[in-house]
């Protein structure tokens, strides 16, 4: 592996740490809306805490996609033979949750609303679902018959959970009446919980038939470093200090399945031809701190949260 | 007809791509005039040009979230129904992609995002700035697209290494002529939809009398240079292209010799489907620009009459004409892309080959959703674009919740604001 090879594959970590970082926060509040919203305004609340962010989050992963087709064209082609299905659901998750927040607050009606949060919800839950699934095809070569499968997918939805939970106890902050950001914050411990449960479970099955085989002794390290990591975060935000904590503990906890599948899945490597390396990378360089400074700049403005209706809710 | 999972791919490409091209139409024909009032707006500090700017970009936005979902469905689809094509030309073909994603599609949401959100919020020239960046980004993506398109017609500038191509010369990938010229048809085709988009919503309410602001007044002689520059480019850019067509791509012979490519053009000759979409396609595109080419010069008679403004029966069948550039738009893809055959990427890769070996009743069930989710969204946007542009500047989803006459509050909150 040359330089070039190494940077590339921690681009694509990056990008794919990044996404679950960043709009595990929005896909997690967007899956928690009917537990932590009552009526029409505290759901209109909650878009309105979603939307300065879903834009800038899901690029992440519009980028990763694009990474994996133009430098990893044999990951890419081993990750859609595996899970082709999976990847369709989870395209069909998000274009659901993005036309419901797009035209939420295009028509005011309470039945159009009602069906926009309905499609943010049921998106939300099948983007999770559908990355719990491809973190679990990932490590074990394919789906498998396994209790594997699906206690990884239950933990890494939770996950998402959990860092939606964090999320909204900051942003739904608001008036006196308004509990939502309370029920965020007590449903960070319980999520939490479930989240250690189904993490400590998923370890557990892992050496199961039909559970992940890492290659060799350093991808075994990784995983049970990264678990072990994640673990004790968990129980950290499950204690008293969980909702304080929950900010910084969620978002190490949803990056850890993407660590994960990086350094312990056995992905396909090949070398990247360093002509299109140095194609994409001269490329890339120059705009990178265009892309810095919006995020940064979107991510410092929208702290105050707009007082008045926006384009989105 | 349905069991076959090449054909349910093709057609959802098809699909995927000419409801996605609508939108990005307007977008593209969108954005520099908006930027532009907005531009105005800011040196001469003129409120009704900022009115302008907030209506005009509420119908880009309401626009360009279908853009969006589309653009999601079109890049994921290409990965997903069509891994013969990354896993050959992955290389070569995806590394524009690549690029697009990063260099122009992440900049351009983000700063889109502050932009939306930026009113009111950022000074009257960071704001400016903003939809500067998202204008720049959004033709840059519209061109690293296009290099990866111009790529399947003409490909250029790589070898095959076992099978796989690789990228040895970016520069004439990028100066591929299939490309360029396709950029530069796009660029004016699309400001033709933008013109005709604006010179509608204009007809509308000056029929109504309805222009306070002076949005219309301007937005219809916008239209009327706009009609009577550009259709001789586009048909200039467009018919350039001609010449591309039956010339052998400069690295035939790399992947299949003379024969081979013979023989597979042989075996494939295009169903009765194919020759009458591409010949539909052709007539609908030249049809529709011969009528175009004609409204400029018929409008511009009209302007020193006064006729933009006041004459109703002429303003009338404008209210009509965005669906010329529309149907050349979708018209000239069809043409375009259905040429190619039987080739994906010519005398290197067959379609059937490029198609991800798909279980047929998942390849229909996912067609099925895509192409009624395509249709319900594209008919909802349709929709709210008339209903917006009906509306006027007083009820877009961008105009500004502040009351007149009351410059500051309540835009800023009375009360302190949870801060994080």
């Amino acid at each position: 592996m040359d330089s070039m090879d190494i940077l590339s594959s921690a681009l694509l970590a990056l990008l794919v740490v990044g996404y679950l970082v960043l709009a595990g926060s929005d896909v997690g509040l967007g899956m928690l809306m009917p537990h932590v919203a009552r009526g029409p305004d505290q759901r209109r609340r909650v878009v309105s805490a979603i939307a300065p962010y879903f834009l800038a989050s899901e690029v992440w992963l519009v980028s990763t996609v694009g990474v994996l087709a133009g430098l990893f064209p044999a990951l890419e082609h081993h990750a859609v033979a595996a899970l082709w299905p999976v990847l369709v659901a989870l395209l069909v998750g998000w274009l659901v949750r993005d036309a419901g927040l797009w035209l939420r607050a295009r028509v005011d009606g309470d039945r159009w609303h009602l069906a926009c949060d309905g499609a943010i919800v049921a998106g939300s839950w099948t983007l999770a679902a559908a990355w719990g699934l491809v973190v679990a095809g990932l490590l074990t070569d394919g789906l498998t018959m396994s209790p594997f499968t699906p206690l990884c997918t239950i933990a890494v939805t939770s996950l998402f959970a959990l860092r939606g939970a964090a999320f909204g106890a900051e942003r739904l902050v608001g008036p006196a009446d308004s509990e939502s950001a309370d029920v965020a914050a007590r449903d960070t411990r319980t999520l939490a919980r479930i989240a250690l449960g189904a993490v400590a479970l998923t370890a557990a099955s892992a050496p199961l038939p039909g559970g992940p085989a890492p290659d060799d002794g350093t991808a075994l390290a990784a995983a049970v470093a990264l678990t072990a990591v994640l673990l004790a975060v968990l129980v950290a935000t499950s204690g008293l200090a969980g909702p304080m904590l929950s900010r910084h503990t969620s978002a190490l906890a949803i990056a850890v399945p993407g660590l994960v599948v990086a350094l312990a899945a056995r992905l396909p490597a090949e070398p990247i031809p360093s002509t299109v390396a140095v194609f994409v990378w001269a490329f890339l360089v120059p705009v990178v701190p265009v892309m810095f400074v919006g995020q940064v700049w979107l991510y410092r403005m929208t702290r105050r949260p707009a007082v008045t209706p926006t384009f989105f809710a | 007809m349905f069991e076959d999972p090449l054909l349910l791919a093709r057609l959802q490409f098809a699909l995927t791509a000419a409801t996605h091209y609508m939108f990005v139409a307007l977008t593209l024909g969108l954005a520099p005039y908006i930027l532009t009032t907005q531009l105005v707006a800011t040196l001469r500090g003129d409120r009704s040009r900022v009115t302008a700017v907030r209506f005009w970009g509420g119908l880009y936005l309401v626009n360009y979230g279908m853009g969006i979902l589309s653009g999601l469905v079109m890049e994921l689809q290409l990965a997903l129904n069509w891994s013969g094509l990354h896993e050959m030309f992955g290389y070569s073909f995806a590394a524009p992609l690549a690029l697009e994603t990063m260099t122009a599609f992440f900049v351009e949401s983000t700063f889109l995002g502050l932009w939306i959100f930026g009113w009111n919020r950022m000074g009257g020239w960071a704001h400016l700035a903003c939809f500067a960046v998202v204008t720049a980004t959004a033709y840059a993506s519209a061109w690293w697209v296009l290099v990866a398109n111009g790529f399947l017609r003409n490909p250029v500038g790589f070898e095959v290494v076992d099978g796989v191509a690789h990228l040895t010369d970016p520069v004439s990938l990028m100066t591929n002529p299939a490309a360029l010229l396709a950029f530069g048809h796009i660029v004016t085709g699309a400001t033709l939809v933008g013109a005709l988009v604006v010179a509608a919503t204009s007809a509308y309410h000056l029929i109504r009398r309805n222009d306070p602001h002076g949005i219309f007044r301007r937005g219809i002689r916008y239209a009327t240079l706009v009609m009577c520059v550009l259709p001789i480019p586009v048909a200039a850019f467009g018919g350039v292209q001609f010449g591309l067509f039956g010339q052998d791509p400069p690295t035939s012979g790399l992947t299949y010799d003379a024969a081979g490519i013979e023989a597979v053009e042989a075996a494939n000759p295009g169903g009765p489907l194919l020759h009458a979409a591409n010949a539909t396609g052709d007539i609908t595109m030249m049809t529709a620009w011969s009528l175009m080419f004609l409204l400029g010069p018929v409008m511009l008679l009209a302007w020193p009459f006064g006729g933009l403004d006041r004459w109703r029966w002429f303003l009338v069948p404008l209210v009509a004409t965005p669906f010329l550039p529309y149907l050349a738009s979708v018209g000239g893809w069809v043409f375009r892309e259905t040429n190619r055959q039987p080739w994906t990427v010519v005398h290197h890769l067959t379609t059937a080959d490029a198609v991800t070996p798909m279980p047929p009743a998942m390849a229909l069930v996912s067609f099925g959703f895509f192409t009624v989710a395509f249709a319900v969204l594209a008919a909802v946007t349709y929709w709210l674009l008339v209903r917006y542009a009906r509306r006027g500047p007083e009820g877009g989803p961008l105009a500004d919740p502040r009351p007149p006459g009351d410059p500051e509050g309540p835009g800023e909150p009375a009360a302190p604001v949870h801060t994080y």
